[in-house]
């Protein structure tokens, strides 16, 4: 695990070293929620994609989730991984935010890494079944909150009569287990332990994949200030990241991805060669974000109308 | 029956069970409190190992042990720890000096009393993690931020304790500090400063823990180092055995920042009452 850890930081600093002697080395700050889905960084980190485009990356993870979009805007990081319903929401709120690379998106293939789960022997069903009864989400009038309530509804619930309770991803199977809520929308690795532990477990529900097959989670963004200034950088960044994504796409079964993955997850290696790996998008697919987008209209979390392209750098759509 | 025990001691004891005299001999010790950590600590081993408890969250008190021993030897928690305490020690610096400072000036000079004090007295009422977001905007997500937030909270006590101290001052020693001529500063230095010193330092070991906990807190939200960030990563990553861990260290930290600061105080305040106590 440690020698792991030093190995991607022996390459960080390897990266440094090349870079010091290039005078225009450039350094960019991306903060990033510690997830499979973000794996597409820290290849092209370790493989010296951004090095060879004259790039260094700062990676900084956020758990809490307070930090996104105020630290985007104070600067003290220039892009960062985000999901689609926070980066709207944003926008709708007057943050500036432009769409630099596609990040997370759900494709049609039978390897599930989220879903909504239930106690086993529960009956629980349809959103019908949950009408009355308590549901997890990480976090109020978020992407996961919002499909949540998007399935109640389209597998016959209504989900003005289920109760959301905002719990963090780590506590979820605790709290199923002690009965203080009957339903929760987990990701992994904590959806994978709750789908193979089918004594105590059942999988109700895929959201995403129900909701909008082709739902796209998470993009990266940065502030359209930040974009306007750095194109160049940012072209540069796109391109290293894209073959980042290309090169996990190709190896989704590599040892090589087990320690990259374990290095920046912290999670024991044994743990990630568990999980099931989704194939994640090399471009942005508007016509899908703008699917979620009405889906937020039609839950009251926005109002006004939302110009997509305007707010997306055009390379990362081809 | 205990009564009697006291009295007579020496027929008592000769009489006495060997149950009774165990008894007798732990509570001349403190060991009885180490005992009962013991206990729990067992508990917690049997609870997990048992199936008591199933959770992920709930891992084996040996598991845990390990870990300690893994992070502590290959030097991860020491790296953590320190940066913890780096933070810590720098916004806890900061926020006595200040609050030191304040508590003073506040307390001697009427005019910046009235000017001042509203605006801290509506300050130290927010709680900071509920201004972590604005905070962000002004000072981003790095050590600035953590350090002043450990500053915001270690302020206001201080502060408080350091003005209450001044404004208590008995005013028969004021008046002799007068008669005998001494100047303002001579007055600080002579009457004001060992006066309020053991209400200082009284609350600046309170606002030590306040420190350590503010700055885990300030971790949790974002950066790649520190006690906060680890327990985060551990729980998003699946090993509670390290979580706790790091919280056992981290507590042993505190533990021993405390055992530091008692020893500068008795070292500092000899000549006070209160330093006997304990």
């Amino acid at each position: 695990m440690f020698s792991m850890k030093h190995s991607s930081r022996v390459v960080l600093t390897a990266a440094f070293t090349a870079l010091a002697t290039v005078a225009s080395a450039q350094t960019v700050r991306v903060n990033y929620i510690p997830i499979t889905d973000v794996t597409p960084l820290f290849v092209a980190i370790d493989k010296g994609y951004f090095a060879a485009e004259g790039l260094t990356i700062v990676p900084t993870p956020s758990t809490g989730g307070a930090a996104g979009v105020p630290g985007l805007m104070a600067g003290a990081f220039d892009v960062m991984y985000g999901n689609v319903v926070s980066t709207v929401l944003a926008q709708q709120q007057g943050f500036k935010l432009e769409v630099i690379a596609a990040g997370t998106k759900q494709f049609d293939n039978p390897a599930n890494t989220n879903g909504l789960v239930a106690r086993q022997g529960d009956p629980i069903k349809t959103g019908k079944d949950l009408e009355g009864k308590t549901v997890a989400v990480n976090t109020r009038n978020g992407i996961i909150w919002l499909f949540a309530r998007a399935w109640i509804n389209k597998s016959g619930g209504d989900p003005g009569k289920v109760t959301f309770k905002e719990v963090p991803f780590p506590q979820m199977l605790d709290a199923l287990r002690g009965k203080q809520i009957d339903a929760a929308f987990m990701v992994n690795p904590f959806f994978n332990a709750a789908v193979t532990d089918t004594k105590d477990f059942q999988l109700v529900a895929t959201p995403y994949r129900d909701v909008q097959p082709d739902v796209e989670v998470g993009h990266y963004i940065s502030t359209q200030d930040y974009f306007a200034k750095n194109k160049e950088t940012l072209a540069k960044y796109s391109r290293a990241f894209r073959k980042g994504v290309q090169w996990y796409n190709a190896n989704l079964r590599d040892p090589d991805l087990v320690r990259i993955i374990s290095g920046f997850t912290k999670m024991q290696p044994d743990l990630v060669a568990k999980l099931d790996l989704q194939t994640l998008p090399e471009v942005v697919n508007l016509a899908s974000v703008a699917t979620t987008v009405k889906l937020m209209k039609d839950n009251g979390m926005i109002d006004g109308d939302i110009d997509l392209a305007a707010m997306t750098d055009p390379d990362a759509l081809k | 029956m205990s009564i009697a025990a006291s009295l007579m001691p020496g027929e008592l004891t000769a009489k006495a069970p060997l149950r009774r005299k165990l008894f007798r001999q732990l509570a001349r010790t403190r060991l009885s409190g180490a005992i009962l950590i013991a206990l729990l600590l067992l508990l917690w081993e049997v609870s997990a190992a048992r199936g008591w408890i199933v959770s992920d969250n709930w891992p084996r008190f040996s598991a845990v042990l390990v870990a300690a021993y893994r992070g502590l030897l290959s030097g991860e928690f020491a790296e953590i720890l320190g940066a913890t305490l780096y933070r810590m020690l720098a916004g806890y610096t900061v926020g006595c000096i200040l609050g030191v400072l304040f508590g003073l000036l506040l307390g001697s000079i009427r005019l910046l009393d009235w000017t001042i004090r509203p605006l801290i007295e509506i300050q130290r009422t927010l709680p900071s993690p509920a201004i972590i977001p604005p905070l962000i905007l002004f000072l981003g997500v790095d050590d600035t931020l953590k350090i002043f937030i450990v500053m915001l909270a270690v302020f206001p006590p201080v502060f408080v304790n350091t003005y209450g101290g001044v404004r208590g001052l008995d005013e028969t020693l004021l008046l002799t500090a007068r008669t005998f001529g001494l100047s303002r500063f001579g007055t600080l230095r002579k009457i004001v400063l060992p006066a309020t010193l053991p209400a200082m330092t009284a609350v600046m070991r309170i606002a030590l823990s306040l420190a350590l906990i503010m700055a885990v807190i300030g971790e949790m939200i974002s950066g790649a180092s520190g006690v906060g960030n680890y327990l985060m990563s551990m729980q998003y990553a699946m090993r509670a055995d390290s979580m706790y861990a790091a919280v056992i260290c981290l507590a042993a930290a505190g533990y021993l920042l405390n055992r530091i600061f008692l020893a500068l105080e008795r070292a500092l305040l000899h000549w006070h009452h209160s330093t006997r106590i304990e």
